[in-house]
């Protein structure tokens, strides 16, 4: 989709839950929806497992952007591990921020297991948020 | 043995600790505050103190080639330390063992703002630390470990003395933190991890107050691209009550964590670098760890100047135990020209009597944050809960002006 070819070729991680974020891929899929190849997923039990540690491994092993897919707000299948990876990189944001990079090389969402859509949009927003971030010259 | 004791840049106050050596006779010692133009005569251990940048490597080498062991004592060695949130402003501050190849010398680190002197002479005879265990696990607070609702700041002054620090939100670093001598929990404030017991301290201490922050409102939205909900961008209660991730959490790895070096543009002077950013209630403490000899001085210029332009009130039984602070200080002064070390520790224990430790922990605008030994009537000299007050403050030596969240923007010390 987004690979034209006078566009740049990304390499973006993603963790996705095993529960919704899963679900949503695998939806995606039956559907034959497209995405764009830049994106790498990893499967993980929980958002909740992901965390700095994880998402500053991939950043400094050649990853430009991470995001991070969890269930919808209070349908995570454990107990909040998605509020609380939502939290975690929502200070990791304010810390980019305070050294002077984007904020907008790490993100965090929902999907919906029946929706491939929501899988597929989320995506996007990563490879929009990541150019945005490239244009204002914020990356690592 | 003979060992040499090297400082490069920084507050000296490690390299002046290193003065209780002389209490070993077998320790043939030399004290080199010009690494620069050292004669290079062979030793047994070289003691590294102070920061490091690039431009020290050569010098650093000289020294590792001609001694047999080299040990970094002092947290602005062994990670940057404090001097290290200059790398926030692309000030790139190098700890010793990323500065030289480790693979004949391998850097023995001593971790500790102010170093421990024990723990050096520890490590010289090659034993073991005896101190081992998780700051944690001695200390006198009870954490629940229960979700927090709200963060608190330190000018909230909290009167339970039993709570964990991180229960109120004030971002206590003793999760990953070694058991220590200057124990700033004792006196009231918050660790911010000089000790460091894992490595990336400052990350993992992150992603666990993240989780421990679960219940704090979180601004979101909805993706609008077909997906569902996800984290928005704008400012909700988390980025009102973070106000400075980096000089918390990272208050002394972050030249050595994995974030890259910093883009905020330097603004030509190490301190005013370091202390841009900090929030009110934490400089008194970041002063008193860099501010070497003149820690105490230093110290309560910053105290007075808030003091004096808030009008906070100080009594007169907390400027009585300033006084007899500023005295002590003198006494040291003293004691580090003579090199008397018998003398340099009786005035270092009268000291930390006062003020908790070296870092001057107990220290706080309006007072001390907890009782002195030997003087009653804690009431009387108990530091105070204040509003921030945004404008321009100045005192002896130092001058800053705060936003009103109470962040430094600006910051200025006469040399």
């Amino acid at each position: 989709m987004h690979n034209s070819e006078n566009k740049k070729e990304h390499n973006v991680i993603v963790f996705m839950c095993d529960e919704c974020g899963q679900g949503a891929a695998k939806t995606a899929g039956v559907a034959r929806l497209k995405y764009d190849t830049a994106v790498k997923i990893i499967r993980v039990k929980c958002s909740g497992m992901v965390g700095p540690i994880q998402i500053m491994d991939a950043l400094n092993n050649g990853a430009e952007a991470v995001g991070v897919i969890g269930c919808c707000f209070n349908a995570c299948h454990f107990f909040n591990g998605n509020f609380l990876s939502m939290h975690r990189i929502k200070l990791m944001k304010i810390l980019f921020k305070e050294m002077g990079y984007s904020d907008q090389m790490i993100n965090h969402y929902t999907s919906r297991a029946a929706e491939g859509e929501t899988a597929t949009g989320d995506f996007e927003d990563i490879i929009e948020r990541l150019e945005n971030a490239e244009k204002a010259g914020g990356t690592f | 043995m003979k060992i040499g004791i090297f400082q490069f840049a920084g507050c000296n106050k490690c390299f002046n600790e290193t003065i209780l050596l002389k209490d070993v006779a077998e320790y043939d010692i030399q004290r080199i505050e010009d690494p620069k133009n050292w004669n290079g005569d062979a030793i047994d251990i070289a003691v590294i103190t102070g920061y490091l940048t690039a431009d020290d490597k050569s010098i650093v080498e000289k020294i590792q080639s001609n001694s047999k062991r080299i040990l970094a004592y002092g947290t602005c060695t062994t990670t940057g330390g404090i001097f290290g949130l200059a790398y926030q402003h692309g000030i790139a501050i190098k700890p010793l063992a990323k500065l030289i190849s480790e693979s004949e010398i391998p850097v023995e680190n001593i971790h500790g703002c102010l170093g421990e002197i024990e723990e050096l002479k520890e490590k010289i005879e090659s034993q073991a630390f005896s101190k081992s265990k998780s700051l944690c696990s001695i200390c006198s607070r009870k954490s629940t470990c229960a979700y927090l609702d709200e963060i608190q700041r330190q000018v909230d002054v909290q009167e339970d003395e039993e709570a964990c620090f991180n229960d109120f939100g004030y971002m206590c670093m003793g999760y990953i933190a070694t058991e220590c001598k200057e124990n700033c929990v004792k006196s009231g404030a918050p660790c911010r991890g000089c000790k460091p017991k894992v490595d990336r301290p400052g990350i993992r201490m992150l992603g666990m107050f993240g989780t421990l922050m679960g219940n704090v409102e979180v601004a979101t939205e909805a993706t609008g691209k077909g997906g569902t909900d996800k984290l928005a961008d704008e400012d909700d209660d988390m980025t009102e009550a973070m106000q400075d991730v980096t000089g918390n959490f990272f208050r002394f790895s972050l030249a050595n964590s994995v974030l890259p070096i910093g883009k905020i543009p330097s603004t030509g002077s190490i301190y005013s670098d370091i202390f841009t950013g900090r929030l009110i209630e934490e400089i008194p403490m970041i002063m008193g760890q860099l501010g070497g000899e003149n820690a105490i001085s230093l110290t309560l210029d910053i105290l007075t100047a808030y003091e004096t332009g808030a009008n906070l009130s100080v009594s007169d039984k907390s400027k009585e135990l300033r006084e007899k602070l500023l005295a002590l200080e003198g006494e040291l002064q003293k004691a580090i020209k003579s090199q008397d070390n018998s003398q340099f520790a009786d005035v270092s224990a009268k000291i930390k009597q006062i003020s908790g430790n070296m870092n001057l922990s107990n220290l706080f605008f309006g007072g001390f944050r907890t009782p002195v030994e030997a003087e009653e009537d804690f009431d009387s000299y108990k530091s105070e809960v204040f509003e921030i007050e945004a404008g321009d403050y100045q005192s002896g030596k130092v001058k800053y002006s705060i936003d009103e969240q109470g962040k430094i923007i600006k910051f200025k010390m006469e040399a």
